[in-house]
């Protein structure tokens, strides 16, 4: 978008208004779509301070990183891989994975009769 | 609930006023209508992700709700009711109440949501941390099977990517279904929520899981969705019962006229409701990226990270890459270049796979987001009207 407002020479708020008046006539409107105009561009101003937010909460936290959080140890600990902080056992494979496209079918089976040796 | 896998979640209302905005707009070429036609969506190429909906300058695309679902749900004296909210939720439910965009409004939503009448209120982030736990093991699988190391046979093919989005595995399944094997095995946060909030969220508390309401305020629509696919039954129930928006939310607690801006701030319940911000930064497009590079670093070699900001992965360029530097230290301390790639905005990710399947990839791990900028800029997310009002147009 910046290319275009600089070749054409026009202020953001101009833009706008025209922006504004092409959308009042559908027909321009899609035909200025057609051209590969985007009005999403003009949406990165809240975007980046939505973003920024983010940013700055992360940076207000005590802790940054995942596997600090004592709340992540404890569900290990107690329930996923008892005893010990250990990813991808069995009973993390079966509640916090899936599979996609062709391999739903089984999955659904397989979760509505669990194993024998992996009972829910 | 079977309605939104028949039907889709986006639909047309009659205000359409033809203006075919929306197409240029959509990601998979899912609408189908011409200049001076009414528009309808085609739900079996729809990836539910509602940018037509949030850019439609007549407002005239609506996503299905379920707020009834849980306002009985809140009402229902046998009913637990859990919510969780996504990190993008926080920073963006505050425009609905006159907030600038950005404005934190994390302790507040807290807040109002316990006067809602929700019973256990957590948070998204702490299944956003558990993710990073399994889907950066699992990344950390591939490459040692991708480097020849022992044991590690049975890991899935590099490039990795992520698997947080909805809208994303929707459009890999209907177009690329070879590419599925690189797609984490990784749950999103959302439903990884819901599995263990009938299980161990139950367990802990002593509550019957079968009377567990688990409801999930989202940036996104394709969140509805998800919740309703009929794999989500981990816990030997329906995982998370419903999902609402943050425009819903905002609309739920203005009716229940609370005074949002002058609530005090409150925490979110403990067990599964402590964060880091590793995981807050999920709902920004290279976030997940981040977060996993921040725990993979530490964890491969065995050093502590000082320096937790990878800047290079931030922006909202839709396709960004970085290498990153990783010592080893099950390779002795030798240093593997971590090569990632950020993709924001669907339209731009067929060239990234493409190339995956032409073998062509260098990457190792890629994130993929449906939306331009992350979930801050979801389906779900307020409606910035200003950027037509600005034009004199509404």
């Amino acid at each position: 978008m910046t290319s275009f407002v600089e070749k054409e020479g026009m202020t953001r708020r101009q833009f706008f208004k025209g922006t504004g008046i092409l959308f009042v006539s559908a027909v321009l409107t899609g035909v200025f779509a057609k051209m590969g105009f985007d009005v999403q561009a003009a949406s990165d101003e809240y975007i980046a301070k939505r973003a920024a937010g983010l940013y700055s909460l992360d940076e207000s936290m005590t802790l940054r990183k995942s596997h600090l959080n004592p709340e992540i140890a404890q569900i290990y600990k107690d329930f996923l891989s008892p005893g010990e902080v250990k990813p991808l056992t069995a009973k993390s494979e079966r509640l916090l994975h899936t599979r996609y496209g062709s391999e739903i079918p089984a999955l659904i089976e397989e979760l509505k009769h669990p194993a024998e040796n992996e009972a829910a | 609930m079977n309605s939104i896998l028949s039907d889709g979640v986006i639909h047309v209302s009659d205000r359409c006023k033809a203006c075919d905005h929306c197409t240029s707009i959509c990601p998979t070429g899912a609408i189908h209508g011409r200049l001076g036609q009414k528009h309808s969506i085609k739900t079996a190429k729809c990836i539910n992700c509602g940018q037509c909906l949030v850019n439609c300058p007549f407002g005239a695309i609506n996503d299905q709700s379920m707020v009834s679902a849980i306002q009985a749900a809140l009402t229902d004296p046998n009913k637990f009711v859990v919510v969780q909210e996504a990190p993008a939720v926080r920073v963006a439910l505050g425009e609905e109440f006159g907030q600038e965009p950005g404005y934190n409004a994390k302790g507040k939503m807290y807040a109002a949501l316990r006067k809602l009448g929700f019973d256990q209120v957590y948070d998204t982030e702490f299944t956003a941390d558990l993710t990073i736990m399994e889907e950066g093991t699992e990344l950390i699988h591939r490459v040692f099977k991708a480097v020849g190391q022992a044991g590690f046979e049975e890991a899935g093919p590099l490039p990795q990517f992520t698997s947080c989005c909805p809208a994303w595995i929707k459009y890999a399944e209907d177009n690329y279904p070879k590419v599925l094997p690189n797609l984490s095995s990784a749950k999103s946060p959302q439903q990884m929520f819901g599995a263990v909030a009938k299980t161990y969220v139950a367990e802990k508390l002593g509550v019957n899981p079968a009377n567990i309401f688990s409801v999930s305020v989202m940036p996104c629509t394709a969140k509805k969705y998800e919740c309703s696919r009929p794999e989500m039954i981990a816990s030997g129930y329906q995982d998370v019962d419903a999902v609402i928006t943050t425009r819903e939310l905002a609309q739920m607690i203005k009716d229940a006229g609370i005074d949002f801006v002058n609530l005090p701030d409150e925490q979110a319940d403990k067990l599964v409701g402590t964060s880091t911000g590793a995981a807050t930064i999920f709902g920004v497009t290279g976030g997940v990226m981040e977060a996993a590079l921040r725990t993979a670093y530490e964890i491969l070699s065995g050093q502590t990270l000082d320096k937790v900001d990878f800047k290079p992965l931030r922006g909202l360029k839709p396709v960004r890459e970085a290498t990153v530097e990783i010592p080893i230290q099950a390779l002795g301390g030798k240093v593997l270049p971590v090569k990632v790639a950020i993709v924001t905005g669907t339209k731009h990710v067929a060239p990234v796979i493409e190339d995956v399947l032409a073998g062509r990839s260098k990457y190792h791990f890629i994130e993929v987001m449906n939306c331009p900028g992350g979930c801050i800029n979801g389906g779900g997310q307020p409606i910035r009207r200003d950027i037509y009002t600005e034009g004199g147009l509404l």
